[in-house]
């Protein structure tokens, strides 16, 4: 959608801006966006805030034009997942926002010089390539603004002497890609969790700035490998509309087929890995068979695996294979089979369920404040499915239900999932037989400008909301490109979910949050 | 903990112990799904729209139909595409250019396609050969267009034609290949913008 | 039934006759040394092969099929590679218990190795209380673990190497009162007189009926615990513990930690089917004299091998089908339920003893 009404603040407004919004039911904070609007525009933030009862948007910015110390006031005691989106943009931009606990760099190294995504910034002359190990601080910096308008700091500490602290990951088998948990421990009991981001930090957001529009394309599958699909679709729908593309309706319900194919195969591989976590390596495999038939799938009509490239601006890349609703079609029934068969093997067992029911909970509360969507924050009871509050493709033309729990812990996170299957293949069955006739790409200029202008969009990926934010200033590259990250929320709650609970826990909990790393690094 | 609790508890336990021992002693006896690369190297075909490696397709001429426009190397987010060219007079003394060297960089390309879909003639696509694997990633750079080969000739205007797995390129034809990132000129200078045959 | 002893006090005799007691003695301790370590190595190859190729068909695969007619050689290629890897000095380690680590494990699982009753007249160590020098022996393991875990230095191989402590101690409570009830129904401690009188009377597990079945379910739990294996592998749990407590351990150093699990597994299986199912007894049924004939021209060292085999494919089904618990839940297993349930099979094969219950 246009964003063409952001509320604009001064630095001093936004605190009781924010307060009244949060009061007013606006709980859910989706996007908070670092800028750089140059010299005039300073540096800034943009704030999405979500009411969760009526799914109504308030988009605000805020600004500060001192280029050296930029100073903010934070949020991060109003919307929990602020803090580490704050440090994000610090860690880009170098805003410094007043009172935040925690000001550390947060993707990249501490010893980086400069913050790269400011228009004017230097990263290749400032930061050689460095061979000495990285360093990481046990204590961080809060600035405070006094009454006088100085800046004070503050150190904080992050792990005392006293902490047992054990490193979980970069190289770690139940993390899931290069993350880094830093764990403090009392024997197996878990203290505190301070994550570690950026191993595999590309500067995605940073190389669209120079990227084409249809080049931008092709980092979107690299986001969250399992999600391609909808992080594409996310991608072309946003400049589509920004550029008023009106897509057919056949390319709509395919898109619509693709995504919930891929949630399946991020469903089953969650359900893999989960028990390859758990040490159920049987189960993996049963897993990794069944999604090899979705990879077929897509490999035969988009012509890849993983990396799927099949989506583009103003409809698609190819039209759909012949054989694509005769393969579908054959999967629906299969994956229903398979599905009891996970059941009974692991869903059932004693050991699993000792194993997941009432360990890591997330409250509702928790949840939203932490911004945990998807399947996540549905376990807990908080509906925020994209696709039922804010539709798009053919989301609107399907039945289907929002899967909803109650309790949050990692037993109702993994059920979640294994529905959303079945679900998403009700989905399927209903459109894989009217996928209307129609082109499947509308066409475009051969050099794409998107118009002046700010644009969101969200879809349902497969583990949350996933936001691509474009502004654009009428050139053929964006002038900034955002991606809401669906993990980067999740990691943020790792420590309130498993607070107290025993390190092999932390394997469950980490597993049902089902985070993916390259999608939080970006 | 109650008795009964315990007891229950117990016995459940036992029971969905069994049913999962009883699942994986099934999949024991059942056939298995291993592919037996490179045995089935004969069988084993890819899907036809799967993308291995770029390549230019000759026709038994010795022909291709590149251009030299360098679109797919400005569209290519990677630079894994350079296009070498050179000017030569034609018979009614025109200026016009010619491909010299039309170099593909395996080891970087991102298999997005874009370069096909920028190409305006349709003269490279995606090979379905997967087994791209070298002892030296030099080896990787690879010539696509074939030693004293030569564009395809033709009487008339192209039209934007394209196989039935790939998109057509729409209004290419009169897309201007615009000067900013102009391809490595040889010998020649000319800024002159490419003449379309 | 064939009588090993007729080989060993022909060999015994044929050494005597040209060498001194004293050194025909020890010529046939360095004859029974090498036969024990080659039977240890070959079980070995067999064992990880087996454990390969069963866990690929639980999971729909095949398994290693490429080195040799399906995978045969597979495992001797990689004992050669472990063989001729380098072992890895570690920094801040400390060196001499870090180096005997392995030893301790490898020794005491060859010592309860040889406890085993291959045939009759073939066992090794082999006297009136054989089963006590098992469990002592077998406990000589956990001292290697968990110094192992201590002089690697490393926080992974600590936690690692705590849990394995806490696990074996714990499990070996049911194993020494499974065995006790066993005891009760037999009446001796010797292998080989467990062995005689299930091959005279029928199978333990038979003879004790519901007691015994039962204390055989809990010895496979208990036994599987005690070795460390799936899914009681918290000692190990790669999922949070990446290797536990042989994390810093390299080369043919982890080769013995990895050698050790797979034996460790057959000597559970070998003392379960030893005590339960008959040893190299072989199935007799009573009545159907020709069938039991039969049966007596298998050799007893096939019945002992191919009942010992049959146990350890239980345990690999196990392993392969169930996730991992977790370390409070284990300790709870055999606390709450296992010891417990020892107890009273103690009490009921006591009562079954005296009251002549048993068949």
């Amino acid at each position: 959608m246009t964003l063409d009404n952001i509320k604009t603040l001064e630095p001093s407004q936004l605190r009781a801006e924010m307060q009244g919004l949060k009061a007013k039911g606006f709980d859910y904070l989706s996007n908070l966006i670092g800028m750089d609007w140059g010299e005039e525009g300073g540096l800034g933030v943009v704030y999405c805030v979500e009411n969760t009862a009526t799914h109504e948007q308030a988009w605000l910015k805020t600004a500060s034009t001192d280029r050296e110390q930029p100073v903010l006031p934070t949020v991060s005691d109003l919307w929990d997942i602020a803090n580490i989106y704050e440090r994000e943009a610090y860690d880009f931009y170098g805003i410094i926002f007043a009172g935040h606990p925690d000001m550390r760099r947060i993707f990249l190294r501490e010893d980086w010089v400069g913050y790269p995504m400011r228009k004017d910034d230097k990263p290749e002359e400032q930061n050689p390539l460095r061979m000495t190990n990285e360093p990481l601080a046990d204590d961080t910096t809060q600035y405070d603004v006094q009454a006088d308008g100085t800046v004070t700091t503050k150190k904080n500490v992050v792990f005392g002497p006293d902490d047992y602290v054990v490193n979980i990951g970069p190289q770690h088998p139940s993390t899931h890609g290069v993350l880094h948990f830093r764990v403090a421990l009392d024997g197996e009991i878990i203290r505190k969790i301070d994550p570690v981001l950026g191993y595999i930090h590309r500067g995605v957001e940073k190389l669209n700035e120079s990227y084409t529009y249809p080049q931008t394309l092709a980092l979107t599958d690299r986001l969250d490998y399992l999600a391609a699909m909808q992080s594409r679709h996310a991608l072309c729908m946003c400049i589509e509309k920004a550029m008023e593309i009106e897509v057919s309706e056949r390319v709509q319900v395919v898109r619509t087929i693709l995504d919930e194919l891929q949630r399946i195969d991020s469903h089953i591989l969650f359900f893999s890995c989960l028990c390859q976590d758990m040490g159920a390596t049987t189960a993996f495999l049963y897993g990794f068979r069944d999604r090899e038939k979705i990879l077929d799938i897509f490999e035969e009509t988009c012509g890849g695996r993983l990396i799927i490239n099949y989506n583009t601006i103003g409809g698609l890349m190819a039209d759909i294979h012949p054989n694509f609703q005769k393969r579908v079609k054959e999967f629906i029934p299969y994956m229903r089979k398979n599905i009891k068969e996970y059941h009974a093997l692991f869903t059932g067992n004693v050991i699993f369920q000792n194993r997941s029911k009432g360990i890591g909970p997330l409250t509702k509360e928790q949840a939203i404040s932490f911004g945990c969507t998807g399947g996540t924050g549905r376990a807990a009871g908080w509906a925020n499915d994209v696709r039922k509050n804010h539709p798009y493709a053919a989301y609107d033309k399907v039945d289907f239900n929002q899967v909803l729990r109650e309790s949050g812990d990692s037993f109702d996170r993994y059920m979640i999932r294994l529905d959303e299957i079945l679900e998403s293949l009700n989905i399927i069955e209903q459109l894989v037989d009217n996928i209307p006739e129609g082109n499947y790409k509308e066409k475009t200029k051969p050099i794409i400008k998107v118009p002046e202008g700010t644009y969101y969009q969200a879809v349902e990926s497969s583990r949350g909301e996933f936001g691509v934010f474009l502004e654009s200033k009428g050139d053929k590259s964006p002038y900034r490109l955002h991606y809401r990250s669906t993990g980067l929320p999740l990691v943020a709650a790792m420590h309130t979910a498993c607070k107290g609970f025993k390190i092999a826990d932390l394997v469950t909990i980490g597993g049902t949050m089902d985070y993916i790393v390259p999608d939080i690094d970006r | 903990m109650s008795n009964n609790n315990y007891f229950s508890g117990l016995f459940s336990g036992i029971k969905s112990l069994l049913v999962g021992l009883g699942v994986t002693m099934k999949e024991f006896f059942t056939r298995k799904i291993t592919e037996q690369y490179p045995e089935n190297r004969k069988e084993l075909k890819m899907f036809d729209r799967f993308r291995g490696r770029l390549v230019m397709p000759h026709n038994e001429n010795n022909e291709h139909k590149c251009i030299g426009c360098g679109l797919c190397q400005m569209a290519c987010p990677n630079g894994s595409i350079t296009v070498t060219t050179e000017m030569l007079d034609t018979d009614d003394g025109k200026k016009k250019r010619s491909l010299v060297k039309y170099e593909y960089d395996l080891g970087c390309c991102m298999f997005c396609e874009l370069c096909i879909t920028a190409c305006p003639q349709g003269a490279i696509e995606f090979c379905t050969d997967f087994e791209n694997a070298v002892f030296d990633r030099a080896k990787l750079v690879q010539q696509l267009n074939k030693p004293g080969s030569k564009v395809v000739e033709k009487k008339v205007a192209p039209k934007p034609e394209a196989p039935a797995a790939k998109p057509a390129p729409a209004a290419k034809a009169e897309a201007p290949a615009a000067k900013a990132a102009e391809p490595v000129e040889k010998k020649e200078s000319n800024p002159e913008t490419p003449t379309t045959v | 039934m064939f009588d090993f002893a007729k080989v060993t006090n022909w060999i015994d005799a044929l050494l005597l006759s040209f060498l001194p007691g004293w050194a025909a003695t020890l010529v046939e301790c360095v004859l029974v040394a090498l036969a024990i370590i080659t039977l240890y190595a070959v079980f070995a190859i067999i064992l990880i092969y087996m454990e390969r190729k069963i866990c690929a068909f639980f999971q729909c695969r095949l398994g290693p099929n490429r080195v040799g007619k399906w995978g045969s050689i597979q495992v001797l290629a990689d004992v050669l590679k472990m063989l001729t890897k380098e072992i890895i000095d570690m920094k801040n380690v400390d060196r001499l218990l870090h180096k005997m680590a392995p030893f301790l494990v490898i020794v005491a699982s060859m010592l309860t190795f040889a406890c085993l009753p291959w045939n009759k007249g073939a066992e090794v160590l082999d006297f009136n209380i054989g089963i006590f020098f098992f469990l002592a022996a077998g406990s000589i393991g956990v001292v290697g673990i968990l110094l192992a875990g201590w002089s690697s230095n490393n926080k992974y191989a600590l936690i690692g190497a705590m849990r394995s402590g806490a696990q074996i101690i714990s499990y070996e409570v049911s194993i020494g009162l499974v065995m006790l009830t066993m005891i009760v129904l037999t009446g001796t401690m010797s292998f080989s007189e467990i062995c005689q009188q299930q091959a005279d009377l029928g199978w333990n597990i038979f003879r004790g009926h519901v007691p015994a079945v039962l204390a055989f379910i809990i010895y496979l739990i208990a036994g599987n615990a005690e070795c460390n294996r799936g899914p009681f592998d918290m000692p190990e749990a790669e999922s949070e513990l990446t290797a536990g407590y042989h994390v810093e351990y390299s080369g043919m150093h982890f080769g013995f930690y990895y050698l050790a699990e797979y034996l460790n597994l057959f000597i559970c299986a070998g003392i379960a089917s030893t005590i339960f199912l008959g040893g190299w007894a072989p199935f007799h049924v009573p009545g159907l004299d020709g069938f039991n004939h039969v049966m007596d021209y298998i050799p007893g060292a096939v019945w002992m091998v191919g009942k010992t085999f049959f146990v350890v494919f239980l345990l690999m089904w196990i392993r392969w089908t169930f996730p991992r618990l977790r370390i409070d839940q284990l300790l709870a297993l055999e606390w709450k339920y296992l010891m417990p349930m020892s107890l009273v099979l103690l009490v009921l094969m006591a009562i079954c003893v005296s009251l002549g219950l048993t068949l």
